[in-house]
């Protein structure tokens, strides 16, 4: 085989990977997306079922402390859950791309006040900054996506800065400053087309960190009040009877690994697929 | 290294100026008045009562006046009084820190033995099976909340095998033994939510450190294995080390809040959690800084450490 046929090869590969990670996340998307109608119960629907009972044919993952069905329980927390994720996600994406671009494209004194000012926020640990809001806010579905939301927003202003960093420094953009093109106008049009793939990388890693911050949230007691629940909350709940039932803390767990986990693959895989290209070409 | 220390110094203190303040701020922009949250819903709180309760909790200033006012206490130690149980903050911080301290000291022990091992079993064949499944199980721990790695840990010990308590905390002075028993399942919880990104980093660095010019060369000319491992290989690795430990401390101090609160450890980050949940903003307000403090001091000092240790750091980061 020769060398280009293994380089062939192995871009196949990658590739096939980075479909196979998109098809996974989409499906995770879907299954939660559709709880309505894949749910075969109400979500706070008591006594359809005998309380504690194990995984069997009418209740896949069995029942909670209440009789209600796990499963369907799961399948509407899951719901809330990519809903926190995608609103926090988006956020943090406006957000922070415009504090990172803001800071890469103006240089001087904005780029380290808004840099530093990053720097800070990143030295508080998440979850404390969280508690904050959180406390002040109540927590609602709305207040969990703005806190997840603002939070994941330095991470991204960081990213996102040095993405336009480096490609302002391309020869395709200082030939264009050169010739008196205006900078706000290439970023607008030209840059921020570029980075786009880089900011999708970020974008599921912050939807796997929301994720994370919503089940810790929720397992600490800020999560919905009851009887909605997402899936922090479910384990939260879970881990409250595991002496009765392992089954009504297992599957919540699993269920949040296999979400956060989705994310975090697909965003390895696009990176992956990013590095191969630069190196190939 | 003057000039080094000097410039570290200051962006470290500005960092911490910078956090502080926004602290202070998040929680007066923040909806909710403090002083209705905890008397309004009582009988018999007349508005003049509210309004002298503000004046003597210093609320009716504006708000640059309360900051400068509340800076100039946290600058002589004193972080205000809590709302609901009368303490003075400093008092409550400082009761909860030994537990914290004694917790992110076991989780960095346990974290740098179980890293440096597992990295070691990982890099004798870089590629092999062993390497690539060390490798998944440390992408799974990027993915795993620390409160599950502890719901599994507590399943197995404490329900399952019976060998160790499942939440609570004896002071040390109570007996070393009951102490250490209790500190096994928080500790380790932390040591493995620490480790993936230990694992990760260590063998990045080894790796990269095996195969760069300067070992070539000295295998090249002869030297034995251990002198390249004693003369060339760990002066090299001080630095990444020392970085190394600061990230660590630093991990552990952010995932100590939800381990202290799950198992019942009266630490700073369950005092965090508690004031939260009873909106004792005064209290939040105190721990925030206490650990914010705490993590900038120790990227700084291993900084030091490092520019101390290796030249080369010190101009890299004046540069950077």
């Amino acid at each position: 085989m020769t060398f280009e046929a293994l380089k062939q090869k192995k871009r196949m590969k990658v590739k096939l990977r980075g479909s196979a990670s998109l098809i996974l996340l989409l499906g995770t998307l879907a299954i939660f997306l559709l709880a309505n109608v894949l749910s075969p119960y109400g979500p706070n629907d008591i006594g359809v079922g005998d309380h504690f009972a194990p995984p069997s044919g009418a209740h896949l993952f069995g029942t909670d402390n209440l009789g209600r069905d796990l499963l369907s329980r799961i399948l509407f927390g899951g719901r809330i859950t990519v809903l926190i994720a995608l609103g926090a996600t988006s956020i943090a994406l406006i957000l922070g791309s415009a504090w990172g671009i803001l800071a890469g494209i103006r240089g001087g004194w904005i780029d380290e006040f808004l840099m530093r000012t990053a720097d800070a926020l990143m030295a508080v640990p998440l979850i404390l900054f969280a508690l904050f809001c959180i406390s002040a806010l109540g927590s609602s579905v709305a207040s969990l996506i703005l806190v997840a939301g603002i939070l994941l927003s330095p991470s991204t202003a960081r990213m996102a800065r040095s993405a336009v960093k480096a490609e302002l420094a391309s020869p395709y953009v200082v030939s264009a400053v050169a010739s008196g093109f205006s900078k706000v106008r290439l970023v607008w049009n030209e840059v921020m087309v570029n980075i786009a793939p880089q900011l999708l990388v970020q974008i599921s890693i912050n939807a796997a960190s929301a994720v994370m911050l919503e089940a810790t949230l929720s397992f600490v007691g800020f999560g919905l009040q009851p009887p909605n629940a997402s899936l922090g909350t479910l384990i939260l709940q879970g881990y409250a009877q595991i002496y009765n039932s392992i089954w009504f803390v297992l599957f919540p767990v699993i269920t949040v690994m296999m979400t956060i986990l989705v994310f975090n693959n697909y965003g390895e895989q696009l990176r992956l697929s990013l590095d191969s290209k630069r190196s190939s070409s | 290294m003057t000039k080094f220390i000097l410039r570290r110094a200051a962006s470290s203190a500005i960092v911490l100026v910078l956090s502080v303040v926004t602290v202070f701020l998040s929680i007066r922009i923040l909806p909710g008045d403090p002083v209705l949250l905890k008397f309004g819903a009582q009988t018999g709180a007349t508005p003049a009562a509210l309004d002298a309760l503000r004046e003597s909790a210093g609320l009716n200033h504006p708000m640059l006046v309360q900051l400068m006012i509340w800076l100039g206490g946290v600058v002589r130690g004193d972080f205000g009084t809590s709302f609901i149980s009368q303490l003075p903050v400093s008092e409550l911080v400082g009761q909860r820190i030994p537990a914290t301290l004694e917790l992110t000291f076991f989780i960095v022990v346990i974290a740098s033995i179980l890293s440096v091992l597992l990295v070691l079993i990982a890099i004798r064949k870089p590629g092999s099976a062993t390497d690539r499944f060390i490798g998944y199980v440390t992408s799974i721990g990027f993915s795993t909340p620390s409160f599950i790695i502890g719901i599994i840990l507590v399943y197995i010990f404490a329900l399952r095998w019976h060998v160790l308590p499942s939440q609570g905390f004896k002071s040390i002075d109570l007996g070393i033994v009951q102490n250490l028993k209790l500190m096994i399942l928080p500790a380790f919880t932390g040591a493995m939510v620490v480790s993936p990104y230990l694992i990760k980093y260590l063998r990045t660095s080894i790796l990269e450190t095996r195969t760069s010019s300067y070992i070539r060369t000295a295998k090249g000319k002869g030297l034995s294995s251990s002198a390249v491992l004693i003369r060339h290989i760990l002066p090299n690795s001080i630095v990444p080390t020392l970085t190394m430990l600061g990230m660590i401390v630093g991990f552990a101090l952010g995932g100590v809040f939800v381990i202290e609160y799950m198992f019942a450890v009266p630490g700073i980050g369950s005092l965090a959690i508690e004031s939260a949940s009873a909106r004792d903003y005064s209290v939040l307000q105190g721990v925030s800084v206490v650990v914010i403090a705490l993590f900038i001091i120790t990227t700084f000092v291993f900084d030091m450490i490092c520019g101390f240790v290796d030249p080369r750091q010190r101009v890299l980061q004046v540069k950077s």
